[in-house]
C-alpha cells in the first residue's frame, strides 16, 4: 500500500516539525514584566497540526481519486481496444488487471489483462508519485506557515484547542451520522423493495416463500412477500414464550433478593444473575438447538402432541426467555427500590404479612417501572437473532402450536442475506424492509418504555 | 380495647366487633396467611434457584461437551516414507519451491496404505481424513524424514476417537482397547485444536484462525470506537451548550444503544460492502461494524463516569489558570479513566461474543488458514462456533463446545478485569 506510505512520511515529517518548533519555543524569554502565554508543546502542536492535517487530507482524498485516474489511464491506452464494453465484464477484466499488477494472481484468464498489467503498473507508480509531491508540498506549506506565527506572543494554545473542539464535536456527531446511515441505507434500499412488492402485501399478505425466479421460465417460483407469518412467529417467541418464562422468573428473583435475601446472598447471586446476559447469544443459540429442543420434541412426541418438530418455537422461546431474566429482574429491582420507603412501612405497620406488603403495596406502586421493564425486554427479544436462527426453522407458519416450527423476521434476515445473491433482487432489498420494520418496531418499544419509566420515577420524586 | 372507640363521634357509643385472637377462626386465619407468606418466599427462592440452574445446567453441558473437544485420540503409525520420494530428496523440500514438491508427494495414499499394512484391512478406516497433514508437517519440520522411516502418532477417525473416550459403539470399543493393550493408541491433549483452522475434518479443526480474526476485528474496534467514545462523551458531559443539537446528539446515542444487532449488519452491509465497496468477510469491515455498534455503550458509560468526577475538582484547576480544555484533559479525564475503561472493557466483550452483525458483512466463510492483514477473508470465533454448529458430523459436537469454553473464559477474564477496575481504581468522591 503505497498510499500508506505517505500518510507514514507525512507523520514522520510532523514529528520532526513538532521538535523543531518545540526546540525553538522553548528559548522564548519572556519580555520585562510579560508573561509567555503558551508552552513549548502547544507550539509544537500547533506546528504538528499544520504540516500533518492538511497533508492527510489530501493523501485520504487521493485515495479516492487515484483508481478512478489510473482506470481511466487503462481505459485510454491503446490496448484497451479490445476491452469488452463498460459493463459487469469490463469491471472484472479491472480486477483481474489490478490482481495481476499487485501480485495477487499470478496467471491471468483473459489475454488482455496480461498485456494491461504493465499499464495499470505504470499508472499506479505515476499517480502515487504525483500524489506523494503534491502531500509533500502541502506539508511543507503547511509547515511554513506554522513556522512563520511561531513567535514569542503567539497565541498557539488558543488555536490548538480550538483543533481539539473540533475533533471533541467531530467525534459527538458520528453517533447522528451513524443514525442517519443505518435509516437512510435501510429506507432507501426499502422503498426500492415497495416498488416492486407492495407495503399492503407485504404488511397484510400471509404468504411469505421469497425465492424468486432464476429464469423467467421457470415454474413454481412466483415469490411470495407476506410477511405476517413472520411477525407472528416473532411475537410469538420473542413476546409471548419468551416473556412468560422471563417475567415471572425475573419478578420473583428480583423480589425475593431485594425483599427476603440476606446481603451475602444478594452480593453473590445478583452477579450470577446478571452473568446470564452476558452469555453470547449464540452459546444460548447451540445450547438451544443441542440440547433444548431435542428434549421438547422428544417430550411432545411422548406426550402425542402433533406437528412435534425439532426446531420448536418453545425452544427458541423458552432459552431466549432464560436470557432476558436478568433484563427484568434488574429493571424489577430498580423500580422496587424506589417504592418510598414510607409506604412499605405503612403497609408493615398495619400488620400486613411481608408478602401481602409486597403484593398489595411494593408490586402495584412498582408497576409502572415492571411494565417498561417488560416492554424493553421484548424489544431486546424480537430483536435477537442467534437463538432463533439457530433453535427456531425456516418454515413461515401461522401456528398457535408451540411445538411447531415457526420463523421469525432476524432469522428471514440472515437467511435472505446469506449466500450469493444479487445485490438488487426482491429478495435482498425484502430483507432490509424486514430490518426497517424491526428496527421501528424496537425504537417504539424502547420510547414507550423509557416515558412509562420516566413518568413513574416523577411520581415518587 | 374498649367497647368504645376513642375520640371521634364524641360520646356516641360504637358498636364494635373487636378480634378475639385466640378464637379458632383467627388463629386459622393467622395460620393461613404464615402459611402464604412463606409460600411467597419459597416461589421467590425458587426463582431465584431456578435462573441459577439454568446458568449452572448451560455451563455445565457445555463444560462435559467441550471437555473431550480438548483431547485427541492418535494412533501409532510406521510410516515409510523413501516408497514415495521418487527421487524427492531432503535439499530439494528445504530448498525454494519446496512446498510444491511437498505437495506432489502422494502422502494421502502413503497414510492409508501404511494404516491398512500394519492394522489389517480396515486400517484406513481407523485414521482420520486429515492424517496425512500430520506426515506433511512432520516433514515440512524435518526434511530428511523423506529418507527413512518414521515413527509417528497420528489422529485417529471420528468414530475411533468417540469410542477412545467412552461413547462408541461396541465394535470400535473393542477395536479400541485391543489397541490400546498394544500400545498403538493414546488419548491426549488436542494441540492442533489451538494451532490449526477451519477444516471440513473434525479431527484436525482448530480456533487458531477464528482466534486470529477475532484479535483483528477486536484490535480495529478498541482502535476506533474508545477514542470516538471517550472524546464524544467529554463533549457531551464537559462541553455541550443545552440546544437542539445537543438533544439530537444524546437522543441518537440512546436509540442506538438499543437498537438490535443485526439492524448494525445491515448498516455494515449496505454502506461498507455496497456502497464504499470494502473487502468482503474483512476484519475491517468487521471492526467497523462492532465499533459503531460498541460506541453508543462506551459514551453512556463514560459520560456517568466523568460525571461522577466532583465539580470542586473542575474549580480548583480552573481557580489556578488552567484553559477548560486543560481542565478536562489534565484532570477530569485521568479521574474518570478507570470508569472510562471499566465500560469499554465490558462494551468490548459483548462485541467479542456478537454474531449476526458479522455474519451479515460475510465473515461466515470457510477460512482454512488464519488471516494475515485487516483486510483479508476472516472469521470470528463466534461465528466459527455457529459454523461448526450447522455441521453434520457428530464430531464437531464437543470441537464447537471446546471453542464455546474458550469463548467464555475470554469473556469472563475481560468482565472479571472490569470488575477490578472497578473495585481497585474507581474513587467515591
Amino acid at each position: 500500500m503505497p498510499l500508506s506510505m505517505i500518510a507514514v512520511i507525512v507523520l514522520a515529517l510532523g514529528a520532526i516539525a513538532f521538535a523543531a518548533a518545540r526546540s525553538k519555543a522553548r528559548l522564548f524569554k519572556p519580555v520585562g514584566t510579560e508573561r509567555l502565554h503558551s508552552r513549548p508543546n502547544y507550539h509544537a502542536a500547533h506546528m504538528l497540526l499544520w504540516v500533518v492535517v492538511p497533508a492527510l487530507i489530501f493523501v485520504a482524498m487521493w485515495s479516492f481519486v487515484a483508481p478512478r485516474l489510473i482506470n481511466q489511464s487503462i481505459l485510454t491506452s491503446p490496448a484497451a481496444s479490445e476491452l469488452p464494453p463498460p459493463g459487469i465484464e469490463r469491471d472484472a477484466v479491472l480486477n483481474e488487471i489490478r490482481d495481476l499488477a499487485t501480485g495477487k494472481l499470478e496467471v491471468s484468464f483473459n489475454p488482455a489483462a496480461e498485456q494491461l498489467a504493465p499499464v495499470y503498473r505504470d499508472a499506479r507508480d505515476h499517480y502515487t508519485i504525483l500524489g506523494g509531491i503534491a502531500a509533500a508540498l502541502l506539508a511543507y506549506a503547511g509547515g511554513g506557515y506554522a513556522w512563520t506565527r511561531l513567535r514569542r506572543e503567539f497565541r498557539a494554545r488558543n488555536r490548538v484547542e480550538r483543533a481539539v473542539m473540533v475533533v471533541l464535536v467531530a467525534a459527538s456527531l458520528i453517533a447522528i451520522f451513524t443514525t442517519f446511515g443505518i435509516v437512510i441505507s435501510l429506507l432507501f434500499e426499502s422503498l426500492l423493495f415497495f416498488q416492486k412488492v407492495s407495503p399492503a402485501e407485504f404488511f397484510f399478505s400471509l404468504e411469505w416463500s421469497p425465492q424468486t425466479a432464476m429464469r423467467a421460465d421457470q415454474v413454481g417460483s412466483s415469490g411470495a412477500f407476506g410477511a405476517v407469518p413472520l411477525f407472528w412467529g416473532t411475537i410469538f417467541i420473542g413476546a409471548i414464550i419468551a416473556m412468560i418464562v422471563a417475567i415471572p422468573l425475573g419478578l420473583m428473583s428480583a423480589i425475593y433478593l431485594t425483599q427476603y435475601a440476606r446481603p451475602r446472598f444478594r452480593a453473590w447471586m445478583k452477579p450470577l444473575l446478571e452473568m446470564l446476559a452476558g452469555v453470547p447469544t449464540v452459546v444460548y443459540g447451540y445450547f438451544a438447538a443441542l440440547t433444548v429442543a431435542p428434549a421438547i420434541r422428544d417430550a411432545a412426541t411422548w406426550a402425542g402432541i402433533p406437528g412435534a418438530s425439532s426446531e420448536s418455537a418453545l425452544a427458541a422461546g423458552v432459552v431466549m426467555g432464560v436470557m432476558i431474566i436478568p433484563f427484568v429482574s434488574s429493571m424489577a429491582d430498580d423500580s422496587l427500590a424506589a417504592v418510598p420507603q414510607a409506604m412499605k412501612d405503612g403497609s408493615l405497620a398495619l400488620g400486613a404479612t411481608p408478602s401481602e406488603t409486597i403484593r398489595r403495596v411494593l408490586v402495584p406502586a412498582a408497576l409502572p417501572g415492571v411494565v417498561g421493564g417488560v416492554l424493553l425486554a421484548v424489544s431486546r427479544a424480537i430483536g435477537e437473532t442467534m437463538i432463533v436462527v439457530m433453535a427456531a426453522g425456516m418454515a413461515a407458519n401461522l401456528t398457535l402450536n408451540p411445538f411447531a416450527t415457526v420463523t421469525t423476521v432476524t432469522t428471514q434476515i440472515v437467511a435472505l442475506l446469506t449466500g450469493d445473491q444479487e445485490f438488487d433482487s426482491a429478495k435482498t432489498l425484502a430483507a432490509f424492509a424486514l430490518g426497517l420494520t424491526l428496527l421501528i418496531v424496537t425504537l417504539i418499544l424502547n420510547i414507550i418504555a423509557l416515558r412509562v419509566v420516566k413518568k413513574y420515577r416523577e411520581a415518587y420524586e | 380495647m374498649s367497647d368504645r372507640a376513642p375520640g371521634i363521634g364524641g360520646d356516641l357509643p360504637v358498636t364494635s366487633n373487636p378480634s378475639r385472637w385466640n378464637s379458632d377462626v383467627m388463629q386459622r386465619r393467622v395460620a393461613r396467611r404464615y402459611a402464604s407468606e412463606r409460600r411467597f418466599r419459597r416461589i421467590g427462592l425458587f426463582a431465584v434457584a431456578l435462573s441459577a440452574g439454568f446458568l449452572a445446567f448451560l455451563l455445565l453441558s457445555m463444560v462435559i461437551n467441550g471437555a473431550r473437544g480438548f483431547t485427541q485420540t492418535e494412533i501409532k503409525l510406521t510410516v515409510n516414507f523413501p516408497s514415495i520420494a521418487a527421487g524427492v530428496t531432503p535439499a530439494a523440500l528445504s530448498a525454494k519451491g519446496g512446498d510444491e514438491a511437498l505437495s506432489g508427494l502422494d502422502l494421502e495414499g502413503l497414510a492409508a496404505s501404511e494404516a491398512t499394512a500394519a492394522y489389517g484391512e480396515n486400517g484406513a478406516a481407523l485414521l482420520s481424513d486429515g492424517a496425512w497433514l500430520t506426515l506433511r508437517d512432520a516433514i515440512k519440520s524435518d526434511p530428511t524424514l523423506i529418507t527413512r522411516k518414521g515413527e509417528m502418532w497420528v489422529p485417529a477417525s471420528v468414530e475411533i476417537d468417540a469410542a477412545a473416550k467412552g461413547r462408541g459403539d461396541t465394535a470400535n470399543t473393542r477395536l479400541v482397547a485391543q489397541l490400546k493393550t498394544n500400545g498403538q493408541i493414546k488419548t491426549g491433549l488436542n494441540k492442533t485444536f489451538f494451532t490449526s483452522s477451519d477444516s471440513t475434518d473434525p479431527t484436525v479443526v482448530g480456533i487458531w484462525g477464528a482466534f486470529k480474526g477475532t484479535l483483528l476485528t477486536m484490535l480495529v474496534t478498541a482502535l476506533l470506537a474508545f477514542p470516538v467514545g471517550t472524546l464524544a462523551a467529554l463533549y457531551l458531559e464537559e462541553y455541550a451548550p443545552r440546544n437542539r443539537w445537543t438533544d439530537l446528539i444524546e437522543v441518537s446515542i440512546n436509540n442506538l444503544a438499543a437498537v438490535p444487532s443485526i439492524i448494525f449488519g445491515l448498516l455494515g452491509l449496505a454502506v461498507f460492502l455496497n456502497f464504499f465497496h470494502m473487502p468482503r468477510s474483512a476484519p475491517i469491515v468487521g471492526g467497523l461494524t462492532l465499533a459503531l455498534m460498541t460506541m453508543p455503550v462506551i459514551v453512556i458509560a463514560s459520560r456517568n463516569a466523568i460525571k461522577a468526577v466532583p465539580p470542586s475538582i473542575r474549580d480548583g484547576a480552573l481557580a489556578m489558570g488552567a484553559s477548560p480544555v486543560q481542565v478536562v484533559f489534565h484532570h477530569v479525564l485521568p479521574l474518570a479513566m478507570p470508569g472510562i475503561l471499566t465500560g469499554t472493557i465490558i462494551g468490548m466483550a459483548r462485541a467479542l461474543g456478537e454474531t449476526a452483525p458479522l455474519i451479515m458483512i460475510g465473515m461466515r466463510a470457510f477460512i482454512s488458514s488464519p488471516p494475515t492483514s485487516f483486510t483479508e477473508p476472516a472469521t470470528v470465533l463466534p461465528v466459527q462456533i455457529f459454523l461448526w454448529s450447522d455441521e453434520v458430523s457428530s464430531g464437531f459436537v464437543e470441537k464447537t463446545s471446546a471453542a464455546i469454553i474458550v469463548l467464555l473464559v475470554f469473556l469472563m477474564t475481560m468482565n472479571a478485569t472490569a470488575i477490578y477496575l472497578r473495585n481497585h481504581f474507581e474513587r467515591r468522591w
